[in-house]
Formats: structure tokens, C-alpha cells, sequence
């Protein structure tokens, strides 16, 4: 890709708000993010401190919003901000990041550093430094409409398949249903199952759904490697989607960083709010489940834990839901010493999973992962993000640990109550 | 990008000039004992001449021996008084007066001869033996020595003490020493500064010294080997290095030493600074001679630890400020430690102790990190 | 002469460079403007912005663990600080004549002193970890050693003159007050007043999404 250092510098510029300002104004330098970081705990490499992958923004932000950084410039008695730099931050900024914002929740100032890496990578895009991974990825997101390849033709074989299987009939593009629902690539060719739960619990459930062929797919690259228009295009081609089936809710899948991206950044991307809600799949699920039109029965005995996929929890407030649902289908489940908002995580979140070059590191700071399954001796482990659960496994097997990862829909799904009349069984171990 | 920082060779260097400070004020008191001398001159020829005096008169003072009462020469006898306060029976404290001249003639020069003296001898033998040089030459792997919370403890405690003996020499050595210089208006304000800082940074010395104890005390316990290195003279003297675990033998010694003195120190500076619990001018005046002599044997202590830490052996300082210190120094110096530490598989090499120091600032990062897997 | 100069003229400079200075900080930090949130909030944020700007002073557990160090240091030298600063007998006293008309209860003494010991403790041990911490030594810049060293000297200036007997000292606890003053608006000290922007802005958002930041 080419480099434009000066492209780079402008679009860098155009991200520095009042939340930027004051946060640059505000850091003291005390260190504590790193603390809060699983890429300095488990090196213990200080470059890997959050705060100082913002060098870059910082050092411009000095340039031009300070009195001494302008006055320092003229006198020559500090360097601009140089392309070298951008080079120099690349790996920093995404190869050590997952924005998984945990950083965030400990700065004594408040300062939102995971904001500020999402809004630096804008930059680092523009500029052309950005990981040939994600850069793949986000060409494939905007050209075949999914990063991973899947076209619509995989996914109906796919679909086919979840038929067969289910003897449900996937009702796709159907004018006027509810919800919309849409799926994670990885979801669609490593892990059919979580379909195949979601088909028959919403058949069980009895609920209007159906699946647009113009966008089926969630995960948003762009927002990864920091590109807006390229977000922007993605997001959009779920918004027109859904607004010309006239449908009420679209259904996020369990894929962190993809609700994120749909939920939260994409009214902001297209400038305006949608016709119709974003849901997230165990949002619905657990609101299913309260209305008492999914019955559930049977609990599991194995003792199991949760992993909070970031996205989903910390930067997506999808806390309660997971655990409900949790309570209902699971009589062992325990939380880990570091959960829900505070949870660690499994290190390929923001765009590091599809990026090989970091794929030693990710390995490595897998360990956080590793320890707190080892302090806790559980061997089951539940999460809902298509993306955790692929680099959980891969961790795992590198680890050659003892543990097996399962989806939390899917886990719903086992427990649908094949008649309504021994629901009651479930809805009685409400805690 | 590089970054504008304080690099430790400014530490050793800020070190290095407290330490030059530091001789300064001690050196200073060599020039006591001319007026010390003209002191003691005027005074025995003031008692020739009353002695004189009182061969002249032959008829007793009548009120001699009211005054030899109220002098109280026999020792102290508290009478009755309205005011309520300690002390407030007793007229006069004869033992005043032997506090001052024990200050003034004893503590004040000799003291001053002593620092004086240590300095003397560091200088000399810096001359004589130099630098300390690391036989094998500084390598390029290194030993985990101090932890973070051990180092900040350390240079806590240093820079309490620093600032509290500045403050304390200058209370001490002020009146022959700096009056000359600086006058008596010029002093007294700086008298009053010192105090106040002195006053204030004193409890905090206890502190820093508990924090010190608790968590030095485990590797300063004697062990079987200590006393092969004391026989050995430590091997400063000689050109051989005697083997020691994590402290020497000499190291282990001032730890108890400064210790127990530590806690004289403490307990005096206590009783000075807080004149609130029915302490009599005596205990003062105890607390006051007590407290002297054990900070000047402190500080001489110090400075021969300066003088190791920073100019007179190789390797010796690494330890403190980075945390790492040369597998070399440490085959020489702790040889025990150094092979327990080797066989445990502790050797770090340089190249990731500046990875974990952060060194290699900007620039790719991860060399440490692309490793497959870690401990 | 040069007293003068530091009670009156320097005094009154000092006080306007710290108060513009400040103000145009805070300005242009509002100046750049932030874009409203187009997403559906699950509640409001001016809730979350509260909540957080109060929440952040208890740390969290990987803060209160692995940050115990700057966890301890960092309460002491603000807590010591805050009491002293506004509760002191003497600066009561000066704030009362020189800035505000009227006085308030002031610590007792004993106070006053214990206060100004934890400060400096406080702030001792924190620029020793700014010195050794890889991270701190990484991140710190000039400005933060500037800041802290001033900060340091005022302190201890102050502690030298708690006799109040010598007209210079107390002269000289003032002038490095100026210093300090002057200095504030243009370094990372800000953050005695723009934290609480970076704590809104951060809760707010936070907030909106269902998050208790």
C-alpha cells in the first residue's frame, strides 16, 4: 500500500475533538494503564503501555493545540510529527491493541484511551500504515462484502446445510418480518452451528425473522484498521438492507466488534439514527426468555465460566444478559476473579486476529487468558463472539490446555424445551 | 521519537555531587580547631584572674552560699512553684552548662575530626586502590537484583537522610562555620529553615527506616560464610574476591549496625522534637548528646556506602537504579548468589533488560514478545 | 526591594497568568468541539458523566494490585496536598486577605504538619517511581519533572518557613508559589481542572452504552 504522509497528518488532525483535548490535557504520565493492559502484563515491555501507543497524536496534538508545542516547533527545540514516526507506531498501534478497552476503566483522569487508538488508527489508515493483514481483510469487507471471502453463494450453502439439519426452512429476504438477522463470516464457515441454534430458536420462539441476501454480514473491518469511508460503506449496506425490508430490529450476531461497529458507530458513520433497533443476539435471547416465549429446561452440571467478549460487554453494556441466560440453562457456572466490565481479553479483538504478523505476540499474551482459567480450574468455557472463541481455541491448543469452548447460543439452543409443557422445569431454577 | 528524560547517568551524577556536598560540609569543621582553641584560652584566663580575685578578698561573699544553692553545684533540688510545668521547680539545671561545654569543646571538634577523617581516608584509599574494576569486565548478561517497590524504598530513605544530615551538620557546624561566612542574620535564618525541615523530615526517617527493616531484614540474617569474608577482609583489601550471598558480610553489618542505631537516632530525634511528654531538660539534654553521636557515626557509615555505591567500585550502583546488575560484578561480589541465580536460570541478557526498560523506545516493537512461549 | 516586587507586582502577574492561561486551556479544549451521538442511548449520559467523575477517585482492582505503589503515593500527596493548600492556618490567612475577603476554620496545627509530611512523602515517592518505573521513565517527559519539581519545591520551601519568624523565607516560598503559578497553565498540571472534562466526556459516553465506568 502506498504511504501519504501527509494525508495521514490531516486526517490524524481531524480526529483531535474536545474528548481528545481534554484527555491529552488530563494524562499525567502515571502509568497506570498499563497495569489494566494484557500486552504489558503478560511482556512487561513499557512500549506496550496504552497511553504511549499514542505518541504519535499526542506529540501532534502538542504541536497544535499547545502554547509550548507551537512556541517549541518555531524555536526548532522539538521535531514535528514525521512519517518515520508513523512507521515507527505502526506495530504499537495495531498489533498491541485489541481496543478492548480496559485502560479506559482504570485511568484515575478518565481518560478514554481506547477511543483515542480507535481514532489514531483513522490516521495511520489514511497515511497507509496499516498491518497487510487488515488491509486484505478490509479489500475483501468492501469488494466481496465479507472479510474472510464468504460470498452469498457460501452462504446459502451454508444454509442449506442448517436445513437439512434443522428441517426449518430459512426464510430469506422476506418483506415486512421483525427482525433482521445478520452473521459474522467466521460465523458463517467455522462455526454453522450457532445458525443452525439461532434458526431453531427463533423457530421455537415463534418469531418473524429472516436474512437479507444484500447484507447478511456483520463484521465491520473498517472500523479495525480505522478507516471511516470504509465503515461507512459497510454499515450502509446493512442500513439500506434492512430499510427496504421494512423490518423493526436487526439482530447483531454474538461477534464482539461487529456489535459495536452496527450498534454504536454506525448512526455516527452515516450521519444520521436508523428507522428500525439494533439488537444484539443475547439481548434477544434473554428477553425471549423473560417473556416466557422461549422455554427452557434442563440445567448443565459441568462447571463452566464465562469469557465477556469486550465488544459486547465493556464497550457494549451487554452485561446482564449473558448471565441470565447462563443461570437458566447452567447450575455450575462461576465468573472469573476479572469479569463483566473488567474482563480480560483473549487478545485478537480490534483487528489483531486478522492481522498474522502479530500472531506470536497474540500467543503470548494469551497467558493472561490462561492464568485466569488455570486460578479458577474450570474446563468448560463459554462466550459469545465467534472471534474470542477462535483465538480462545487457538490459545488453548498452543497452551496445550485441558478446556473446551462453546458458544452461549448454542448452549441455549441444547436447552430448548422440546415441548412447552415441561418448560416449566427451566423457569423454575430463576435465581 | 526520542524523549526528553532524566537518564540515571544524571542520577550518579546528582549522587555523585551530594556526595562532594556532602565532604564539603564535613570538611569544613578541620577549621574548628583554631577557634575551639581561642575559646578555651579566654576561659582559663578568666578563671586566673577570679582566682586572683578571691585571693585578694579574704572575707567570704555573705551571699556566697545562697548563690551556691540556687547554683544547685550538688545536683539538682526541685522546690515548689505555682507554675504548673515541668521543670518549673528548678531553679537553675547546672547540668546545662555541662551539656554546652560537652557541645561546644567535645562533640562540636571531634566529631568534625571524624568526618573529617573518614573523608580523609576514602580520599586515600581511592588514591591508593581506585576503582574497584570488575576483574572480568562488564558483560552483557545481567541478574534481577532489586525489585521496583526495594529501589524506591532505598532512594526514599536516601534522599530523607540526605536532606536530614544537610539540615542537622548545618545546626551543628553553623556557629563555628557558617557565621564566618554567611553572618548572623544570614544564619539564623537559615538556623531557623533547617530546623523546621529537620523537625518535619525526622518521623518520616522512621518510616522510611521501618520500610527498610521489614524488608531487608530476611537477607541480612548472619550465615555460615559471613565470617571466612570478614577473616578475608572483604577483599577490598587484597586483589581476590571473597564469595558472599545476596549482602557480604560487611554489607550484613551495616544493615545492623545502621539498624539499631537507626533506632537510637529515631527514639532521641523523638524525644527532641516532641517536648510534649513531661521530658525534663535533662532527658533533653541526653536525647540531645545521644542523637549527635549516633548521626555522626551514621553518616560516617554513609559515606563509606557512597563512596562503594558510586565512585569506588565498578558495577556497584546498577543494581539500584536499573534492577539489574552485571552477572560479572555479581560472580565477584555474591558469588553464592550469583550461582544459585545461574543454576535457577535467572540470566537475563542485556538486550531484554532494555526490551523490559523500555530503552529501545518507538521503533518496532516486540523482539521479547514474538517469542513463541513464555515461563 | 526585590520583597516588594514578590508580595505586590510579580503576585498579581502570576495570579492572571494562571487564571487566562487556565480559561484558554479549558477554551480550547471546548473549542474543538465534540459531534453528538447519533446512536440510541440505553440511558443518559449526564448520569454516566457524574457517576464516573466521582467513581474514578476508588480504583480499580488491577490499580489497587499491580498499581498499589502509585495507588498509596498518589492518595497521599493529593489528600496531604488539598488539606494544605486550603486548610493551613497560614494560607487561610493569605487566601482570606488576598483573594476571597473572608476565612474559614483552619487544621490545627498537629494537622497541618501530618499533612504536609504525607504530602511530601507522597510526592517524593512518586517522582522516584516516575525515575525508576520502566514505564513512567518511558512515558515521562521534561514537563512532568518541571511540574513535579516545582511542586516539590514550593512544599518544602513552605516547610522551611513553618517558624514564620523570617521575613526571606516566607519571600521565598511565595516567589516559588509564583513560579509554580505562572508554570501551571502550560503543562500537564491541567489536570487539577481538566480531569474533570476527560472523567465526563469518558462517563458520558460510557453511560449512554449501559456502563458503570
Amino acid at each position: 500500500m502506498s504511504h501519504d504522509f501527509a494525508k495521514g497528518v490531516a486526517a490524524l488532525e481531524s480526529q483531535i475533538d474536545s474528548r481528545i483535548a481534554a484527555y491529552f490535557s488530563s494524562c499525567v504520565h502515571c502509568g497506570l494503564c498499563a497495569e489494566a493492559c494484557l500486552f504489558y502484563t503478560e511482556t512487561q515491555d513499557p512500549r506496550y503501555t496504552p497511553i504511549y501507543k499514542l505518541e504519535p497524536m499526542r506529540r501532534l496534538w502538542k504541536e497544535q493545540h499547545t502554547f509550548w508545542g507551537k512556541f517549541a516547533i518555531k524555536l526548532g527545540l522539538s521535531k514535528p510529527l514525521s512519517e518515520q514516526d508513523f512507521a515507527d507506531w505502526e506495530e504499537l498501534v495495531y498489533d498491541s491493541c485489541t481496543l478492548c478497552g480496559r485502560c479506559s476503566m482504570v485511568c484515575p483522569v478518565g481518560n478514554d484511551i481506547t477511543y483515542m487508538i480507535r481514532k489514531e488508527r483513522e490516521g495511520f489508515a489514511a497515511a497507509g500504515y496499516t498491518p497487510p493483514g487488515l488491509q486484505e481483510a478490509t479489500h475483501r469487507a468492501l469488494t466481496i462484502g465479507s472479510p474472510m471471502g464468504v460470498t452469498l453463494k457460501t452462504l446459502q450453502a451454508a444454509l442449506r446445510h442448517v436445513e437439512r439439519n434443522t428441517g426449518l426452512k430459512i426464510p430469506m429476504d422476506r418483506q415486512g418480518a421483525d427482525y433482521m438477522a445478520l452473521f459474522s463470516s467466521m460465523e458463517v464457515v467455522n462455526f454453522p452451528e450457532y445458525i443452525e441454534s439461532v434458526a431453531r430458536i427463533f423457530d421455537a420462539a415463534r418469531l418473524s425473522w429472516t436474512i437479507s441476501s444484500q447484507a447478511f454480514e456483520a463484521t465491520n473491518s473498517g472500523i479495525q484498521i480505522g478507516s471511516r469511508e470504509a465503515a461507512r460503506e459497510i454499515v450502509g449496506r446493512v442500513v439500506d438492507a434492512a430499510e427496504s425490508l421494512g423490518v423493526k430490529y436487526v439482530i447483531s450476531p454474538e461477534c464482539g466488534h461487529a456489535y459495536t461497529a452496527i450498534r454504536w458507530e454506525g448512526p455516527n458513520l452515516i450521519g444520521r439514527p436508523y428507522k428500525f433497533e439494533i439488537i444484539h443476539i443475547l439481548e434477544l435471547l434473554d428477553q425471549l426468555q423473560q417473556e416466557g416465549r422461549l422455554k427452557l429446561s434442563g440445567l448443565t452440571e459441568t462447571p463452566l465460566t464465562f469469557h465477556d467478549p469486550c465488544q459486547i460487554v465493556r464497550r457494549g453494556g451487554v452485561i446482564e444478559p449473558p448471565r441470565d441466560l447462563l443461570g437458566k440453562v447452567a447450575s455450575g457456572f462461576v465468573e472469573m476473579a476479572d469479569h463483566g466490565e473488567m474482563n480480560w481479553c483473549c487478545g485478537g479483538g480490534g483487528g489483531v486476529s486478522a492481522n498474522e504478523r502479530a500472531e506470536g505476540l497474540r500467543l503470548k499474551v494469551f497467558d493472561r487468558k490462561r492464568k485466569q482459567l488455570e486460578a479458577l480450574g474450570v474446563k468448560t468455557l463459554v462466550t459469545a463472539c465467534a472471534n474470542c472463541r477462535i483465538v480462545l481455541e487457538e490459545g488453548i491448543e498452543d497452551r496445550d490446555m485441558d478446556v473446551a469452548v462453546i458458544g452461549l447460543t448454542e448452549l441455549v439452543a441444547e436447552h430448548l424445551a422440546t415441548t412447552p409443557a415441561t418448560a416449566s422445569d427451566g423457569s423454575g431454577a430463576e435465581s | 521519537m526520542s524523549r526528553a528524560r532524566i537518564p540515571y547517568k544524571v542520577i550518579t551524577a546528582i549522587q555523585g555531587g551530594v556526595f562532594i556536598l556532602l565532604c564539603l560540609i564535613v570538611l569544613l569543621p578541620m577549621l574548628t580547631p583554631t577557634t575551639a582553641r581561642a575559646q578555651t584560652q579566654t576561659q582559663t584566663q578568666t578563671q586566673t584572674q577570679t582566682n586572683e580575685s578571691e585571693r585578694a578578698i579574704p572575707v567570704p561573699n555573705p551571699s556566697a552560699d545562697l548563690w551556691r544553692e540556687v547554683r544547685q553545684r550538688e545536683g539538682i533540688v526541685a522546690g515548689r512553684s505555682q507554675v504548673a510545668g515541668v521543670d518549673s521547680g528548678t531553679l537553675i539545671n547546672p547540668y546545662g552548662e555541662t551539656w554546652r561545654n560537652f557541645r561546644m569543646q567535645q562533640l562540636i571538634p571531634y566529631s568534625g575530626y571524624l568526618l573529617a577523617g573518614v573523608l580523609l581516608l576514602l580520599t586515600l584509599f581511592y588514591f591508593i586502590r581506585g576503582k574497584i574494576k570488575v576483574n572480568a569486565g562488564l558483560g552483557d548478561k545481567k541478574l534481577f537484583r532489586y525489585s521496583l517497590y526495594e529501589r524506591t524504598i532505598h532512594w526514599f530513605i536516601a534522599s530523607v537522610f540526605l536532606f536530614l544530615a544537610l539540615t542537622g551538620l548545618i545546626l551543628l557546624y553553623g556557629r563555628p562555620l557558617l557565621i564566618p561566612l554567611m553572618g548572623q542574620e544570614g544564619f539564623s535564618l537559615l538556623a531557623s529553615a533547617s530546623k523546621e525541615g529537620h523537625n518535619l523530615f525526622g518521623p518520616v526517617f522512621a518510616v522510611a527506616l521501618l520500610l527498610i527493616f521489614i524488608r531487608f531484614v530476611r537477607r541480612n540474617i548472619y550465615q555460615k560464610g559471613d565470617l571466612t569474608w570478614l577473616l578475608k577482609g572483604g577483599g577490598i583489601i587484597g586483589k581476590g574476591h571473597v564469595p558472599s550471598n545476596f549482602f557480604n558480610m560487611g554489607e550484613k553489618s551495616m544493615f545492623w549496625l545502621l539498624a539499631l542505631v537507626g533506632v537510637v537516632i529515631v527514639g532521641s530525634g523523638l524525644v527532641l522534637v516532641f517536648p510534649v511528654f513531661g521530658q525534663a531538660r535533662i532527658t533533653m539534654e541526653l536525647a540531645h548528646v545521644s542523637h549527635a553521636v549516633t548521626t555522626v557515626l551514621m553518616i560516617a557509615v554513609i559515606l563509606g556506602h557512597i563512596y562503594i555505591g558510586s565512585v569506588g567500585m565498578e558495577g556497584a550502583l546498577d543494581g539500584m537504579t536499573t534492577g539489574y546488575c552485571d552477572l560479572n560484578w555479581a560472580r565477584e561480589h555474591h558469588a553464592q548468589w550469583a550461582e544459585r541465580c545461574e543454576q535457577e536460570g535467572e540470566v537475563v541478557s542485556e538486550s531484554e533488560v532494555s526490551s523490559l526498560r523500555g530503552e529501545a523506545a518507538g521503533g518496532p516493537a516486540v523482539p521479547n514478545g514474538m517469542q513463541e512461549s513464555g515461563r | 526591594m526585590i520583597g516588594q516586587l514578590i508580595d505586590g507586582p510579580l503576585w498579581y502577574f502570576s495570579l492572571a497568568v494562571f487564571g487566562v492561561g487556565m480559561l484558554y486551556r479549558l477554551y480550547s479544549i471546548l473549542r474543538a468541539g465534540v459531534k453528538p451521538d447519533l446512536a440510541t442511548p440505553r440511558a443518559g449520559g449526564g448520569a454516566g458523566a457524574l457517576r464516573n467523575l466521582f467513581s474514578r477517585f476508588a480504583p480499580r482492582r488491577d490499580v489497587a494490585t499491580r498499581g498499589r505503589l502509585t495507588l498509596i503515593a498518589g492518595y497521599l500527596f493529593h489528600l496531604g496536598l488539598f488539606a494544605l493548600l486550603f486548610f493551613a492556618q497560614p494560607h487561610v490567612d493569605f487566601l482570606a486577605e488576598r483573594i476571597t475577603g473572608f476565612g474559614w476554620p483552619a487544621l490545627p496545627y498537629w494537622a497541618f504538619i501530618i499533612s504536609a509530611e504525607l504530602a511530601l512523602v507522597g510526592l517524593l515517592l512518586l517522582w522516584l517511581h516516575r525515575l525508576l518505573h520502566p514505564v513512567t521513565r518511558l512515558l515521562s517527559s521534561v514537563d512532568d519533572h518541571i511540574g513535579t519539581g516545582l511542586v516539590f519545591l514550593v512544599m518544602l520551601s513552605g516547610c522551611l518557613a513553618l517558624a514564620q519568624a523570617f521575613e526571606p523565607l516566607r519571600l521565598l516560598h511565595l516567589f516559588l508559589a509564583e513560579l509554580l503559578l505562572i508554570y501551571f497553565p502550560f503543562s500537564s498540571l491541567m489536570h487539577t481542572f481538566t480531569f474533570v472534562f476527560s472523567r465526563g466526556y469518558t462517563g458520558a459516553m460510557m453511560g449512554r452504552k449501559g456502563v458503570n465506568a
